[in-house]
């Protein structure tokens, strides 16, 4: 499988006459981005709205926020399997990427209706949650929008999805016929076979315990959310957006998965420091221990399959999730394939234990900090002058009072950097 | 000037020169003069310290009759009047890493700083998690200069009151007080170096230690279930229909309890689950299914059980600081010990 | 202690231990229709109710499903 990525940096997004990228501007046809989104007779209404780093502005609800990836050359679309879109196997060929953008998909729908999992992330360009967040240096081009209110729950959440990646092949592909400034080859060549090899087992959260539907929206393998068995897949796969679709926080948005700086460093280095073979996406939050352990085996044989000699772990979320991850790396570790985890930590207060499986194989981890909010003790954010989206937000530990989006705000419950972008981490005294 | 900090040590009796495992069953007592490895202790303290004296227990005596030597400690340390005590090094002498972990908590109790050392597996370091400053030590004494020298600048600066650094900037064991650090470098790249330092076999150091899990002993076994009082908790998300007490369905800071005197059975009319870890309707159509209250009057019926006990409590588990949980789980035991019951059965989901 | 995720009860200290159906319903299965639904749950009850009045030395599995209902289960700490 070999992906040439081209990339075309932005540096300045407008609305005009047309839809075209010209030496870092992207200029948008806003009215005919629209009526391809309103082709769908699910949509009800949809805006789209740009915000700059630095502004004062807030964005909320954000559900998810996705790099524009067109495939230029060879088969398949970006972002395959999800709302319907081609399953064909993707990461070869040529993709198209602008980057330092985002499309962020504004709505008010919550991924499911069983109670539980809400949508809790806003973004802000500027201040103290600005200055944690990755996807705040971003412009991003908002599409505001909403879904017929008479459709089921899954039924809005693909639409108002669909709406977003209608947004992606509008805008991505304006880059169709030009020559990208920057162009990067990604290939998984034959390297000296002396050196160690690995694998990255990608640890990632399945709705369907949680909403009891196999299709409940959540970060999609090939548009698949359901609990499955371990995937292998090849990185290009990954960076054409065969894993996508966001889960609970801001490192869990399509964007942070398609440039995920763990996967990426691990990929450029292959041939000079490791093998890399490739990705084992590994579905978590089955429902009772059998099921958690028979994961982690069939991961960890996998594993094996592959030859690893090391493996890399990641996850994305926050309870009793960790079982399948730190059982993998036990099952690894007992095949003698050598692990790091690198994860974020829960409430030390009295110097409880941050990990809820204490298992000795877990003996090599980097930490990316509390993954809780109040933890970090993060101050209320403070107002801004815009808002990109609902106008009021509900907090509370019931969530039940309604204030106005745009004055101060509690920040969003988790923070949690699940790839290792930041330098925050914890230390032990 | 600065007084020199007023130290005792505290050995074992090999340490103590009294002799070895045939003197394990020596009582507490508070050596003449400089004795054993109290003058190398002597020595690495210099002018920075003063040892008022040394204090020797027999590695079988401290453990097994724990209160009298506590209590001979104690005396001692209330006559000698010392800032600092430092016991051992213990290195990988388990009976003597718990004797010197007992020395530091009892001289703590007295608010007096204290230090100690071994090896990191001894069985000394499981004492008092989170409670004891203890120096990370080879396994045998052929490193008793290193071991005191480490031992006497970490107790120096604490008696100077200057703030501690993180363990492993000071060398000692991580007492699992966790605070937020930036490392300077990005996370991906130190998970890419911590790996290529485990696959070439080189040293690495795990950013998050993980801490043995706390042992609690069993109570001990029901003798007669026919006349026991049987409890039921949940940590399932049980709340009343409609949520009246408004219970939280995550980071619960508190528990409620209900009455179930005069309920055969928990029925989805009156109750269901609040609780945003897992699927929460199946619970709904049937509560017994995460607090087994119908099961239980069919077994008092039958005679196996006395009887139910008529308070359950319930919150949701899910993501509930351990601290959180450590009280609320002690608070309900009290309940439930001051109710007289025997037994309980905690469902968790 | 009743879990469908037992191994974490267990690694954690828990000293009795009854293995639950699944995380959705701990102590019983709606699949298997009322009559075996209760019989399963019972079962579970049952074996809980073993377990307080079994001597353990640590973190201990009973499992409802086996026909000896105790297995010790040892961990490294």
């Amino acid at each position: 499988m070999r992906l040439e990525m081209g990339t075309f940096p932005v540096h300045t997004i407008t609305f005009g006459s047309q839809t075209r990228y010209q030496d870092g501007h992207l200029e948008v046809d806003k009215a005919a981005v629209l009526e391809a989104v309103q082709h769908d007779p699910r949509i009800a209404t949809v805006d789209l709205e740009i915000a700059y780093p630095g502004e004062s502005v807030r964005i909320w609800p954000v559900r998810d926020v996705i790099e524009p990836r067109f495939k230029v050359e060879g088969p398949g679309v970006t972002y395959p399997g999800i709302c319907g879109r081609s399953i064909t196997t993707v990461g070869e060929g040529r993709t198209h990427r602008l980057s330092g953008m985002g499309i962020t998909e504004v709505s008010s729908v919550n991924w499911h209706d069983a109670g539980g999992d809400y949508v809790e992330i806003y973004l802000d360009m500027s201040g103290p949650w600005a200055d944690l967040l990755p996807l705040s240096k971003l412009m991003h081009l908002c599409v505001v929008v909403e879904p017929d209110p008479g459709l089921g729950n899954e039924a809005q959440n693909d639409a108002v999805h669909k709406a977003a990646l209608v947004v992606n092949d509008q805008i991505a592909a304006a880059t169709r016929h030009l020559t990208p400034p920057e162009r990067e080859i990604f290939e998984l060549r034959q390297v000296d076979p002396t050196l160690p090899k690995v694998v990255y087992i990608w640890c990632v959260h399945s709705p369907q315990a949680m909403s009891g539907s196999p299709t409940a929206f959540c970060t999609a393998t090939y548009g698949l959310t359901q609990l499955t068995p371990p995937w292998f897949l090849h990185p290009n796969e990954i960076l054409d957006g065969a894993l996508t679709g966001p889960y609970r926080t801001a490192f869990a948005m399509s964007w942070t998965v398609a440039n995920n700086p763990l996967l990426l460093d691990l990929y450029r280095r292959h041939g000079v420091d490791w093998n890399f073979v490739g990705v084992i996406a590994l579905r978590t939050e089955w429902t009772t221990q059998h099921e958690k352990q028979l994961m982690a085996n069939q991961a960890a044989k996998l594993a094996r399959q592959l030859g690893a000699q090391g493996a890399l772990l990641t996850w994305d979320a926050g309870g009793n999730e960790f079982i399948e991850v730190v059982r993998t790396i036990q099952a690894c570790e007992q095949l003698g394939i050598k692990t790091v985890f690198l994860t974020s930590e829960d409430d030390a207060t009295d110097a409880a234990p941050t990990m809820l499986e204490p298992l000795p194989e877990a003996d090599a981890i980097v930490s990316t900090t509390f993954f809780k909010t109040r933890t970090l003790n993060l101050p209320d954010m403070p107002p801004v002058q815009r808002v990109i989206g609902m106008q009021q937000k509900a907090i509370g530990p019931l969530r039940d009072q309604l204030v106005p989006t745009a004055g101060s705000l509690p920040p969003p419950p988790r923070y949690d950097d699940h790839y290792g972008f930041t330098t925050l981490s914890c230390i032990e005294y | 000037m600065i007084q020199p900090v007023r130290v005792v040590h505290f050995v074992n009796q090999f340490f103590g020169g009294i002799g070895g495992e045939e003197m394990a069953h020596v009582g507490v007592s508070l050596a003449d003069g400089v004795v054993g490895a109290s003058r190398a202790l002597q020595q690495a303290l210099g002018t920075q310290g003063t040892l008022l004296g040394t204090l020797i227990g027999g590695d079988n005596y401290v453990s097994e009759q724990r209160a009298e030597a506590i209590a001979a400690i104690t005396g001692h340390l209330q006559n000698l009047r010392p800032d600092m005590v430092i016991a051992g090094p213990a290195f990988n002498a388990g009976r003597y890493g718990l004797a010197c972990a007992e020395v530091c908590k009892a001289a703590q109790a007295l608010g007096l700083q204290a230090v100690t050392g071994m090896h990191p597996e001894n069985p000394g370091t499981l004492s008092y998690p989170a409670e004891l400053l203890i120096v990370p030590t080879a396994a045998t004494s052929v490193e008793m200069p290193t071991a005191l020298a480490a031992m006497v600048r970490l107790a120096l600066k604490l008696s100077r009151g200057e703030e501690l650094g993180p363990a492993q900037v000071e060398g000692y064991l991580p007492r699992g007080l966790r605070r937020v650090y930036d490392r300077q470098r990005p996370g991906y790249l130190r998970a890419l170096d911590m790996l290529q330092a485990k696959l070439r076999g080189e040293a690495f150091v795990t950013e998050v230690p993980m801490h043995a899990p706390e042992r609690v002993t069993p109570a001990t076994p029901i003798a007669d279930l026919s006349r026991a009082t049987m409890a039921l908790v949940t940590t399932g998300g049980l709340v009343r229909k409609g949520n009246p007490d408004r219970q939280v369905a995550s980071n619960a800071t508190r528990y409620y309890r209900h009455t179930v005197a005069e309920l055969r059975s928990l029925s989805g009319n009156d109750w269901e689950a609040y609780h945003s870890g897992y699927f929460n309707h199946i619970v709904n159509a049937n509560p017994n299914y995460i607090l087994p209250l119908n099961f239980l009057r069919d077994l008092e019926d039958e005679g196996t059980i006395g009887g139910v006990y008529e308070w359950i409590y319930a919150l949701p588990g899910v993501s509930t600081p351990v601290a959180i949980a450590r009280r609320l789980g002690k608070s309900i035991a009290e309940d439930l010990q001051a109710g007289g019951v025997n037994g309980c059965l905690l469902v968790a989901t | 202690m009743i879990s469908a995720i037992y191994d974490l009860a267990l690694t954690t200290g828990a000293n009795r231990v009854i293995r639950g159906a699944r995380i959705e319903h701990v102590c019983g299965d709606p699949n298997l229709g009322p009559e075996k639904d209760y019989a399963y749950g019972m079962r579970i009850v049952r074996t809980a109710l073993e377990a307080v009045q079994t001597a353990v030395t640590g973190p201990t599995l009973f499992d409802p499903m086996d026909m000896a209902l105790e297995r010790e289960v040892s961990h490294a700490s």
